[in-house]
Protein backbone atom coordinates (compact mmCIF):
# COMPACT_ATOMS: atom_id res chain seq x y z
CA UNK A 1 0.00 0.00 0.00
CA UNK A 2 1.53 3.06 -1.30
CA UNK A 3 2.19 5.41 2.01
CA UNK A 4 -0.28 8.32 2.75
CA UNK A 5 1.97 11.28 1.04
CA UNK A 6 3.50 9.69 -2.06
CA UNK A 7 2.45 10.80 -5.48
CA UNK A 8 0.60 7.91 -6.73
CA UNK A 9 -1.15 8.31 -3.06
CA UNK A 10 -1.90 11.91 -3.62
CA UNK A 11 -3.17 11.27 -7.46
CA UNK A 12 -5.18 8.39 -5.67
CA UNK A 13 -6.51 10.89 -2.98
CA UNK A 14 -8.01 13.67 -5.39
CA UNK A 15 -9.18 11.48 -8.14
CA UNK A 16 -11.51 9.94 -5.47
CA UNK A 17 -12.48 12.93 -3.91
CA UNK A 18 -13.22 14.18 -7.68
CA UNK A 19 -15.67 11.44 -8.04
CA UNK A 20 -16.78 11.32 -4.60
CA UNK A 21 -17.92 15.41 -5.46
CA UNK A 22 -19.45 14.03 -8.06
CA UNK A 23 -21.33 11.27 -6.52
CA UNK A 24 -22.59 13.23 -3.61
CA UNK A 25 -24.43 15.78 -6.00
CA UNK A 26 -26.15 13.27 -7.96
CA UNK A 27 -27.04 11.56 -4.39
CA UNK A 28 -28.26 15.20 -3.48
CA UNK A 29 -30.33 16.05 -6.45
CA UNK A 30 -31.86 12.29 -6.41
CA UNK A 31 -32.55 12.64 -2.49
CA UNK A 32 -34.34 16.18 -3.38
CA UNK A 33 -36.34 14.09 -6.17
CA UNK A 34 -37.01 11.57 -3.29
CA UNK A 35 -38.17 13.82 -0.95
CA UNK A 36 -40.53 15.17 -3.36
CA UNK A 37 -42.03 11.75 -4.17
CA UNK A 38 -42.17 10.44 -0.17
CA UNK A 39 -44.04 14.00 0.37
CA UNK A 40 -46.50 13.06 -2.17
CA UNK A 41 -46.76 9.19 -1.23
CA UNK A 42 -46.95 9.91 2.45
CA UNK A 43 -49.31 12.50 1.91
CA UNK A 44 -47.33 15.15 4.01
CA UNK A 45 -47.26 18.23 4.27
CA UNK A 46 -43.72 19.22 2.49
CA UNK A 47 -43.04 22.40 5.63
CA UNK A 48 -43.97 20.16 8.10
CA UNK A 49 -41.21 20.47 10.67
CA UNK A 50 -39.09 17.08 11.96
CA UNK A 51 -37.63 17.52 15.49
CA UNK A 52 -34.23 15.91 15.73
CA UNK A 53 -34.66 11.67 14.71
CA UNK A 54 -33.45 9.00 17.14
CA UNK A 55 -30.72 7.24 15.38
CA UNK A 56 -30.02 9.86 12.70
CA UNK A 57 -27.17 11.24 12.30
CA UNK A 58 -27.37 14.77 11.72
CA UNK A 59 -25.03 16.69 9.37
CA UNK A 60 -25.34 19.99 11.85
CA UNK A 61 -21.48 20.62 12.61
CA UNK A 62 -19.79 23.86 14.57
CA UNK A 63 -16.13 25.02 13.53
CA UNK A 64 -16.40 22.50 10.43
CA UNK A 65 -13.98 24.84 9.42
CA UNK A 66 -11.06 23.77 11.62
CA UNK A 67 -11.63 19.66 10.65
CA UNK A 68 -9.17 17.98 10.27
CA UNK A 69 -9.22 15.28 6.81
CA UNK A 70 -9.53 12.20 9.16
CA UNK A 71 -12.31 13.51 11.33
CA UNK A 72 -14.24 14.34 8.10
CA UNK A 73 -14.06 11.05 6.48
CA UNK A 74 -14.96 9.30 9.55
CA UNK A 75 -17.96 11.17 10.69
CA UNK A 76 -19.03 10.86 6.63
CA UNK A 77 -18.22 7.15 7.27
CA UNK A 78 -20.61 6.82 10.14
CA UNK A 79 -23.17 8.68 8.86
CA UNK A 80 -23.61 7.07 5.45
CA UNK A 81 -23.25 3.58 7.42
CA UNK A 82 -26.11 4.41 9.74
CA UNK A 83 -27.71 5.92 6.41
CA UNK A 84 -27.66 2.39 4.52
CA UNK A 85 -29.32 0.41 7.71
CA UNK A 86 -32.17 3.27 8.04
CA UNK A 87 -32.66 3.18 4.21
CA UNK A 88 -32.69 -0.28 4.13
CA UNK A 89 -35.41 -0.16 6.86
CA UNK A 90 -37.51 2.54 5.01
CA UNK A 91 -37.57 0.21 1.58
CA UNK A 92 -38.86 -2.64 3.52
CA UNK A 93 -41.42 -0.73 5.30
CA UNK A 94 -42.62 0.42 2.02
CA UNK A 95 -42.70 -2.92 0.45
CA UNK A 96 -44.99 -3.83 3.43
CA UNK A 97 -47.51 -0.98 3.49
CA UNK A 98 -47.84 -0.09 -0.22
CA UNK A 99 -46.80 -3.80 -2.04
CA UNK A 100 -47.59 -3.58 -5.17
CA UNK A 101 -49.17 -0.10 -5.26
CA UNK A 102 -45.87 1.43 -4.80
CA UNK A 103 -44.81 2.22 -8.13
CA UNK A 104 -42.72 5.23 -7.89
CA UNK A 105 -41.41 5.19 -3.85
CA UNK A 106 -39.92 1.73 -3.72
CA UNK A 107 -37.31 1.87 -7.08
CA UNK A 108 -36.68 5.77 -5.80
CA UNK A 109 -35.46 4.73 -2.26
CA UNK A 110 -34.03 1.83 -3.35
CA UNK A 111 -31.60 3.90 -5.71
CA UNK A 112 -30.66 6.26 -3.45
CA UNK A 113 -29.47 3.33 -0.86
CA UNK A 114 -27.33 1.90 -3.81
CA UNK A 115 -25.63 5.12 -4.32
CA UNK A 116 -25.15 5.71 -0.39
CA UNK A 117 -23.63 2.15 -0.51
CA UNK A 118 -21.36 3.02 -3.12
CA UNK A 119 -20.62 6.78 -1.30
CA UNK A 120 -19.69 4.68 1.98
CA UNK A 121 -17.55 2.68 -0.32
CA UNK A 122 -15.88 5.50 -1.42
CA UNK A 123 -15.35 6.93 2.06
CA UNK A 124 -13.73 3.51 3.47
CA UNK A 125 -11.58 4.01 0.08
CA UNK A 126 -10.56 7.01 1.12
CA UNK A 127 -9.62 5.97 5.24
CA UNK A 128 -7.54 3.44 3.65
CA UNK A 129 -5.36 5.65 1.81
CA UNK A 130 -4.79 7.81 4.93
CA UNK A 131 -2.86 4.50 6.05
CA UNK A 132 -5.75 4.32 8.82
CA UNK A 133 -8.58 1.71 7.23
CA UNK A 134 -12.08 2.51 8.00
CA UNK A 135 -13.10 1.16 10.82
CA UNK A 136 -15.31 -1.97 11.47
CA UNK A 137 -19.11 -1.77 11.53
CA UNK A 138 -21.28 -0.96 14.62
CA UNK A 139 -23.31 -4.44 15.53
CA UNK A 140 -26.17 -2.18 16.20
CA UNK A 141 -28.32 -1.21 13.59
CA UNK A 142 -31.62 1.54 13.63
CA UNK A 143 -33.39 1.52 16.44
CA UNK A 144 -36.40 -0.77 16.01
CA UNK A 145 -39.95 1.36 14.76
CA UNK A 146 -42.28 -1.42 16.53
CA UNK A 147 -43.57 1.30 19.11
CA UNK A 148 -44.02 4.14 16.45
CA UNK A 149 -47.74 4.91 14.95
CA UNK A 150 -48.33 5.05 10.78
CA UNK A 151 -47.77 8.55 11.36
CA UNK A 152 -44.80 8.94 13.30
CA UNK A 153 -43.08 6.22 10.50
CA UNK A 154 -43.87 8.41 8.02
CA UNK A 155 -42.42 11.64 9.61
CA UNK A 156 -39.59 9.66 10.92
CA UNK A 157 -38.79 8.58 7.07
CA UNK A 158 -39.47 12.41 6.29
CA UNK A 159 -36.55 13.02 8.62
CA UNK A 160 -34.23 11.08 7.34
CA UNK A 161 -34.26 11.92 3.64
CA UNK A 162 -34.05 15.63 4.60
CA UNK A 163 -30.71 15.21 6.67
CA UNK A 164 -29.22 12.66 4.21
CA UNK A 165 -29.69 15.87 1.78
CA UNK A 166 -27.96 17.54 3.84
CA UNK A 167 -25.41 15.41 4.03
CA UNK A 168 -24.93 15.41 0.72
CA UNK A 169 -24.24 18.93 0.57
CA UNK A 170 -21.88 18.71 3.52
CA UNK A 171 -19.69 15.66 1.99
CA UNK A 172 -19.19 17.30 -1.09
CA UNK A 173 -17.59 20.49 0.77
CA UNK A 174 -15.85 17.51 2.84
CA UNK A 175 -14.19 16.16 -0.03
CA UNK A 176 -13.51 19.73 -1.43
CA UNK A 177 -11.54 20.34 1.97
CA UNK A 178 -9.38 16.82 1.46
CA UNK A 179 -8.86 17.59 -2.34
CA UNK A 180 -6.90 20.90 -1.24
CA UNK A 181 -3.72 20.11 -1.96
CA UNK A 182 -2.07 22.45 0.70
CA UNK A 183 -3.94 19.90 3.94
CA UNK A 184 -2.39 17.03 4.73
CA UNK A 185 -5.17 14.49 5.72
CA UNK A 186 -4.11 14.39 9.53
CA UNK A 187 -3.32 18.05 10.29
CA UNK A 188 -6.03 20.54 10.98
CA UNK A 189 -5.91 23.88 8.63
CA UNK A 190 -4.23 26.72 10.28
CA UNK A 191 -5.34 29.73 10.23
CA UNK A 192 -2.13 31.39 8.50
CA UNK A 193 -1.53 28.77 6.07
CA UNK A 194 -1.57 29.72 2.30
CA UNK A 195 -1.80 27.26 -0.83
CA UNK B 1 -48.96 60.63 23.51
CA UNK B 2 -46.11 61.13 25.39
CA UNK B 3 -44.48 64.10 26.97
CA UNK B 4 -41.41 64.56 27.85
CA UNK B 5 -40.46 67.64 29.45
CA UNK B 6 -38.96 69.11 25.81
CA UNK B 7 -40.67 66.81 23.25
CA UNK B 8 -43.99 66.15 22.56
CA UNK B 9 -44.76 63.43 20.17
CA UNK B 10 -48.29 63.19 18.67
CA UNK B 11 -49.85 60.94 16.14
CA UNK B 12 -51.06 63.23 12.89
CA UNK B 13 -54.58 63.64 13.19
CA UNK B 14 -55.04 64.35 16.76
CA UNK B 15 -56.41 67.14 18.62
CA UNK B 16 -53.22 68.48 21.25
CA UNK B 17 -54.50 70.47 24.08
CA UNK B 18 -51.34 72.23 25.68
CA UNK B 19 -51.25 74.00 29.12
CA UNK B 20 -49.32 76.61 30.04
CA UNK B 21 -46.97 75.24 32.77
CA UNK B 22 -48.77 76.11 35.99
CA UNK B 23 -50.93 78.64 35.02
CA UNK B 24 -54.17 79.01 35.58
CA UNK B 25 -56.87 78.24 32.82
CA UNK B 26 -58.09 81.95 33.02
CA UNK B 27 -54.17 83.61 33.17
CA UNK B 28 -53.27 85.82 29.89
CA UNK B 29 -50.87 84.33 28.11
CA UNK B 30 -49.16 84.29 24.65
CA UNK B 31 -48.39 81.08 22.88
CA UNK B 32 -46.04 80.94 20.18
CA UNK B 33 -44.85 78.66 16.92
CA UNK B 34 -41.33 78.88 16.09
CA UNK B 35 -41.51 82.60 17.43
CA UNK B 36 -44.58 83.54 15.81
CA UNK B 37 -47.26 84.51 17.55
CA UNK B 38 -50.18 82.47 17.97
CA UNK B 39 -53.75 84.09 16.84
CA UNK B 40 -56.32 83.88 20.16
CA UNK B 41 -58.54 81.65 18.01
CA UNK B 42 -56.56 78.65 19.02
CA UNK B 43 -56.97 79.72 22.68
CA UNK B 44 -59.32 78.13 25.09
CA UNK B 45 -58.17 80.17 28.10
CA UNK B 46 -54.49 79.93 28.50
CA UNK B 47 -54.75 76.48 26.97
CA UNK B 48 -53.39 75.95 22.89
CA UNK B 49 -55.68 73.82 21.42
CA UNK B 50 -54.52 72.48 18.29
CA UNK B 51 -56.84 70.54 15.80
CA UNK B 52 -55.91 67.15 13.29
CA UNK B 53 -52.15 68.31 13.85
CA UNK B 54 -50.94 67.91 10.42
CA UNK B 55 -46.69 67.29 10.01
CA UNK B 56 -46.15 71.22 9.53
CA UNK B 57 -46.93 71.72 12.84
CA UNK B 58 -44.10 70.15 14.39
CA UNK B 59 -41.83 72.65 16.14
CA UNK B 60 -41.37 74.43 19.06
CA UNK B 61 -44.00 76.00 21.21
CA UNK B 62 -43.84 78.33 23.85
CA UNK B 63 -46.02 80.56 26.25
CA UNK B 64 -45.38 83.29 27.91
CA UNK B 65 -47.10 85.13 30.91
CA UNK B 66 -49.47 88.12 29.15
CA UNK B 67 -48.00 91.44 31.18
CA UNK B 68 -44.32 90.14 31.83
CA UNK B 69 -43.15 87.97 29.38
CA UNK B 70 -42.02 85.40 31.38
CA UNK B 71 -41.36 82.70 29.54
CA UNK B 72 -43.56 79.62 31.26
CA UNK B 73 -43.67 76.71 29.24
CA UNK B 74 -41.77 75.65 26.26
CA UNK B 75 -42.30 72.45 24.49
CA UNK B 76 -40.75 70.60 20.96
CA UNK B 77 -43.67 69.25 19.40
CA UNK B 78 -43.53 66.40 16.88
CA UNK B 79 -45.89 65.00 15.07
CA UNK B 80 -45.77 61.60 13.24
CA UNK B 81 -47.26 58.16 13.21
CA UNK B 82 -46.90 55.04 15.01
CA UNK B 83 -44.76 52.34 12.81
CA UNK B 84 -46.14 50.13 10.21
CA UNK B 85 -45.20 47.03 9.95
CA UNK B 86 -41.40 46.94 8.29
CA UNK B 87 -40.18 45.09 5.84
CA UNK B 88 -37.52 42.66 7.15
CA UNK B 89 -34.80 40.10 4.41
CA UNK B 90 -32.34 38.26 5.16
CA UNK B 91 -29.30 37.04 2.95
CA UNK B 92 -25.70 35.29 2.90
CA UNK B 93 -23.77 36.77 0.52
CA UNK B 94 -20.38 35.54 2.45
CA UNK B 95 -21.63 32.00 2.81
CA UNK B 96 -20.52 30.00 5.08
CA UNK B 97 -19.38 32.74 7.53
CA UNK B 98 -22.96 33.90 8.39
CA UNK B 99 -25.25 36.07 6.90
CA UNK B 100 -27.06 39.66 7.54
CA UNK B 101 -30.90 41.20 7.83
CA UNK B 102 -31.39 44.18 6.74
CA UNK B 103 -34.98 46.35 7.08
CA UNK B 104 -37.17 49.64 6.16
CA UNK B 105 -39.99 50.80 7.13
CA UNK B 106 -42.69 50.81 3.81
CA UNK B 107 -43.54 54.53 5.44
CA UNK B 108 -42.24 57.15 7.14
CA UNK B 109 -42.89 57.89 10.51
CA UNK B 110 -41.32 61.32 11.11
CA UNK B 111 -40.09 60.58 14.45
CA UNK B 112 -37.15 58.51 15.91
CA UNK B 113 -37.82 55.11 15.58
CA UNK B 114 -35.68 52.23 17.44
CA UNK B 115 -35.28 48.31 15.94
CA UNK B 116 -35.09 45.54 18.03
CA UNK B 117 -33.97 42.24 16.21
CA UNK B 118 -33.51 38.63 17.70
CA UNK B 119 -32.21 35.69 15.98
CA UNK B 120 -33.10 31.99 16.68
CA UNK B 121 -31.50 28.96 15.85
CA UNK B 122 -33.77 26.20 17.24
CA UNK B 123 -33.73 26.91 21.18
CA UNK B 124 -30.53 28.78 20.69
CA UNK B 125 -30.32 33.20 20.50
CA UNK B 126 -27.60 34.40 18.83
CA UNK B 127 -26.92 37.64 18.76
CA UNK B 128 -27.15 40.02 15.57
CA UNK B 129 -24.19 42.76 15.51
CA UNK B 130 -25.72 45.88 14.21
CA UNK B 131 -24.24 48.06 11.99
CA UNK B 132 -23.67 52.07 12.70
CA UNK B 133 -26.72 54.20 13.00
CA UNK B 134 -28.32 55.13 10.34
CA UNK B 135 -28.10 51.54 8.71
CA UNK B 136 -30.72 49.28 9.07
CA UNK B 137 -28.61 46.05 9.13
CA UNK B 138 -27.00 43.55 11.42
CA UNK B 139 -24.36 40.85 10.83
CA UNK B 140 -24.28 37.15 12.32
CA UNK B 141 -21.60 34.20 12.07
CA UNK B 142 -23.29 30.83 11.77
CA UNK B 143 -22.39 28.59 14.34
CA UNK B 144 -23.27 25.72 12.79
CA UNK B 145 -23.03 24.60 9.44
CA UNK B 146 -25.36 21.76 7.38
CA UNK B 147 -28.27 22.21 9.81
CA UNK B 148 -31.91 21.54 9.10
CA UNK B 149 -32.95 23.36 12.20
CA UNK B 150 -34.65 27.05 10.75
CA UNK B 151 -33.93 29.89 11.49
CA UNK B 152 -36.44 32.84 12.61
CA UNK B 153 -35.55 36.43 13.24
CA UNK B 154 -37.83 38.79 14.47
CA UNK B 155 -37.85 42.65 14.15
CA UNK B 156 -39.29 45.26 16.41
CA UNK B 157 -39.71 48.85 15.67
CA UNK B 158 -40.80 51.24 18.34
CA UNK B 159 -41.30 54.91 18.29
CA UNK B 160 -43.27 57.13 20.69
CA UNK B 161 -46.73 56.09 19.43
CA UNK B 162 -46.37 52.65 19.05
CA UNK B 163 -44.85 49.68 17.98
CA UNK B 164 -45.04 46.87 15.05
CA UNK B 165 -42.76 43.83 13.84
CA UNK B 166 -42.56 41.18 11.65
CA UNK B 167 -40.71 37.76 11.67
CA UNK B 168 -38.94 35.58 8.78
CA UNK B 169 -38.34 32.09 8.82
CA UNK B 170 -35.60 30.60 6.59
CA UNK B 171 -33.17 27.65 6.05
CA UNK B 172 -29.24 27.76 6.37
CA UNK B 173 -29.32 27.18 2.18
CA UNK B 174 -32.37 29.32 1.16
CA UNK B 175 -31.19 32.39 2.13
CA UNK B 176 -27.22 31.87 0.55
CA UNK B 177 -27.32 34.51 -2.57
CA UNK B 178 -23.78 36.07 -3.78
CA UNK B 179 -22.92 39.32 -5.03
CA UNK B 180 -22.84 39.81 -9.06
CA UNK B 181 -18.90 38.58 -10.43
CA UNK B 182 -16.35 41.48 -10.12
CA UNK B 183 -14.53 42.91 -12.56
CA UNK B 184 -16.16 41.82 -15.61
CA UNK B 185 -13.88 42.29 -18.91
CA UNK B 186 -15.21 41.45 -23.17
CA UNK B 187 -12.71 41.86 -25.61
CA UNK B 188 -12.48 41.02 -29.13
CA UNK B 189 -10.25 38.25 -30.38
CA UNK B 190 -8.13 39.14 -32.81
CA UNK B 191 -8.79 37.84 -36.38
CA UNK B 192 -12.06 36.79 -34.58
CA UNK B 193 -14.66 38.10 -36.24
CA UNK B 194 -17.18 36.22 -34.51
CA UNK B 195 -15.94 35.86 -30.87
CA UNK B 196 -15.88 37.66 -28.02
CA UNK B 197 -13.62 36.79 -24.68
CA UNK B 198 -15.28 37.10 -21.57
CA UNK B 199 -13.44 36.65 -18.00
CA UNK B 200 -14.34 38.24 -14.90
CA UNK B 201 -13.76 37.58 -10.90
CA UNK B 202 -15.48 36.00 -7.68
CA UNK B 203 -17.44 38.23 -5.94
CA UNK B 204 -15.06 39.50 -3.18
CA UNK B 205 -17.27 39.00 -0.44
CA UNK B 206 -17.56 35.05 -1.29
CA UNK B 207 -14.65 34.03 1.52
CA UNK B 208 -13.71 30.81 -0.12
CA UNK B 209 -14.60 29.86 -3.55
CA UNK B 210 -12.24 26.58 -3.29
CA UNK B 211 -14.35 25.17 -0.69
CA UNK B 212 -17.25 26.72 -1.68
CA UNK B 213 -17.00 27.07 -5.75
CA UNK B 214 -19.50 29.21 -7.74
CA UNK B 215 -21.17 28.59 -11.02
CA UNK B 216 -21.82 31.01 -13.44
CA UNK B 217 -24.73 32.62 -16.01
CA UNK B 218 -23.40 34.44 -18.52
CA UNK B 219 -26.10 36.10 -21.13
CA UNK B 220 -25.48 38.61 -23.92
CA UNK B 221 -27.05 39.98 -26.92
CA UNK B 222 -26.09 42.91 -29.73
CA UNK B 223 -27.29 46.33 -28.86
CA UNK B 224 -29.96 45.85 -31.69
CA UNK B 225 -31.72 42.86 -30.49
CA UNK B 226 -33.81 42.55 -27.45
CA UNK B 227 -33.38 38.49 -27.20
CA UNK B 228 -30.49 37.63 -24.82
CA UNK B 229 -28.46 34.09 -25.27
CA UNK B 230 -27.59 32.29 -22.48
CA UNK B 231 -24.72 29.89 -21.10
CA UNK B 232 -24.35 28.02 -17.50
CA UNK B 233 -20.83 27.70 -16.91
CA UNK B 234 -20.17 25.00 -13.87
CA UNK B 235 -16.32 26.23 -13.24
CA UNK B 236 -13.93 29.09 -14.45
CA UNK B 237 -14.25 32.45 -14.72
CA UNK B 238 -13.54 33.02 -18.36
CA UNK B 239 -15.45 32.34 -21.26
CA UNK B 240 -15.32 32.65 -25.13
CA UNK B 241 -18.44 33.92 -27.28
CA UNK B 242 -18.29 31.83 -30.44
CA UNK B 243 -21.61 33.26 -32.20
CA UNK B 244 -21.26 37.22 -31.99
CA UNK B 245 -22.45 38.94 -34.97
CA UNK B 246 -19.73 40.16 -36.87
CA UNK B 247 -19.67 44.31 -36.14
CA UNK B 248 -22.33 44.21 -33.92
CA UNK B 249 -21.75 45.60 -30.23
CA UNK B 250 -22.82 43.32 -27.57
CA UNK B 251 -23.92 43.97 -24.05
CA UNK B 252 -22.83 41.35 -21.40
CA UNK B 253 -23.09 40.13 -18.03
CA UNK B 254 -22.79 37.30 -15.69
CA UNK B 255 -24.34 36.09 -12.18
CA UNK B 256 -23.05 34.16 -10.15
CA UNK B 257 -24.32 30.83 -7.72
CA UNK B 258 -22.92 28.76 -5.58
CA UNK B 259 -22.90 25.49 -6.89
CA UNK B 260 -24.89 23.54 -4.25
CA UNK B 261 -27.02 25.59 -2.73
CA UNK B 262 -29.36 29.02 -2.12
CA UNK B 263 -29.78 31.34 -5.28
CA UNK B 264 -28.32 32.98 -8.67
CA UNK B 265 -26.94 36.72 -7.99
CA UNK B 266 -27.98 39.65 -9.07
CA UNK B 267 -26.27 40.33 -12.59
CA UNK B 268 -23.44 42.23 -12.76
CA UNK B 269 -22.60 45.66 -14.25
CA UNK B 270 -23.01 45.27 -18.28
CA UNK B 271 -20.11 45.62 -20.35
CA UNK B 272 -19.69 46.28 -23.95
CA UNK B 273 -17.88 45.03 -26.06
CA UNK B 274 -17.76 44.70 -30.48
CA UNK B 275 -15.75 41.79 -32.12
CA UNK B 276 -12.73 42.06 -34.14
CA UNK B 277 -13.37 43.17 -37.94
CA UNK B 278 -11.01 44.04 -40.79
CA UNK B 279 -9.17 46.99 -40.70
CA UNK B 280 -10.51 49.17 -43.92
CA UNK B 281 -8.45 48.69 -47.30
CA UNK B 282 -6.06 51.85 -48.18
CA UNK B 283 -7.96 54.18 -50.47
CA UNK B 284 -6.26 54.53 -53.76
CA UNK B 285 -8.36 56.66 -55.50
CA UNK B 286 -6.80 60.71 -56.23
CA UNK B 287 -10.47 62.00 -54.57
CA UNK B 288 -9.07 60.37 -51.00
CA UNK B 289 -5.65 61.30 -51.46
CA UNK B 290 -6.03 64.74 -50.08
CA UNK B 291 -8.03 63.16 -46.61
CA UNK B 292 -4.83 61.17 -45.95
CA UNK B 293 -2.17 63.77 -46.70
CA UNK B 294 -3.06 65.47 -42.77
CA UNK B 295 -2.51 62.35 -41.29
CA UNK B 296 1.06 61.59 -42.80
CA UNK B 297 3.95 64.31 -43.89
CA UNK B 298 5.92 61.63 -45.28
CA UNK B 299 3.56 60.41 -47.63
CA UNK B 300 2.36 63.88 -48.66
CA UNK B 301 1.62 64.41 -52.28
CA UNK B 302 0.28 67.77 -53.28
CA UNK B 303 -2.94 67.93 -54.36
CA UNK B 304 -3.06 68.91 -58.07
CA UNK B 305 -4.29 72.22 -58.32
CA UNK B 306 -6.95 71.64 -60.94
CA UNK B 307 -8.44 69.56 -58.56
CA UNK B 308 -8.91 72.46 -55.78
CA UNK B 309 -9.65 75.17 -58.86
CA UNK B 310 -12.32 73.67 -60.90
CA UNK B 311 -13.47 76.19 -62.21
CA UNK B 312 -16.47 74.69 -61.76
CA UNK B 313 -16.85 75.28 -58.12
CA UNK B 314 -14.97 78.50 -58.03
CA UNK B 315 -17.58 81.42 -58.62
CA UNK B 316 -15.53 84.87 -59.34
CA UNK B 317 -13.08 86.64 -60.74
CA UNK B 318 -10.32 87.20 -57.87
CA UNK B 319 -11.16 83.30 -57.19
CA UNK B 320 -8.75 82.54 -60.06
CA UNK B 321 -5.60 84.22 -57.97
CA UNK B 322 -6.59 82.71 -54.89
CA UNK B 323 -6.58 79.51 -56.60
CA UNK B 324 -2.70 79.60 -57.99
CA UNK B 325 -1.64 81.09 -55.20
CA UNK B 326 -2.87 78.20 -53.10
CA UNK B 327 -1.53 75.61 -55.71
CA UNK B 328 2.18 77.47 -55.24
CA UNK B 329 2.02 77.47 -51.91
CA UNK B 330 1.28 73.61 -51.40
CA UNK B 331 3.60 72.76 -54.10
CA UNK B 332 6.51 74.37 -51.63
CA UNK B 333 5.04 72.37 -48.99
CA UNK B 334 5.81 69.23 -51.37
CA UNK B 335 9.21 70.09 -52.43
CA UNK B 336 9.86 70.87 -47.78
CA UNK B 337 9.07 67.40 -47.37
CA UNK B 338 10.47 64.95 -50.00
Amino acid sequence: MAAADSPSAALRRHDLCTRGIRLAGKMRADVVDLLDTYVEQQGLDASVSVTAVEGVPAAAVERWDEQTGTQRLLENLAAYRAFRALLAQMLEEQQEQLGEADAALGPALAAVLLQVSAFAYHLEELLRLESRGPPSEEGAGPPPLSHLGLFERKLRGLGVLRELAQWAVRSARDLRQLAKPSLGSSSAPGPAESP
Amino acid sequence: SSTDSHIQYERVGADVTMKCGSMDWDAAVTWTANGTDIDESHLNGSYLILKKVDLTQSGQYSCYEGSSWHLKYQTYLRVGTPPKEPVLMCRSNNYPKGFYCSWHLPTPTYIPNSFNISVIHGTREMVCERDVFPKNRCHIRYLQLFSTVKYKVTLTVTNALGKNSTSVTFDEFAIVKPDPPESVVAKPVPNNPRRLEVSWQNPSSWPDPESFPLKFFLRYRPLILDQWQHVELSDGTSHTITDAYAGKEYIIQVAAKDNDIGTWSDWSVAVHATPWTEEPKHLTTEAQVTETTSASTSSFMPPPTTKICDKGAVVGSGAVAVCWTAGLVLAAYGVLFI
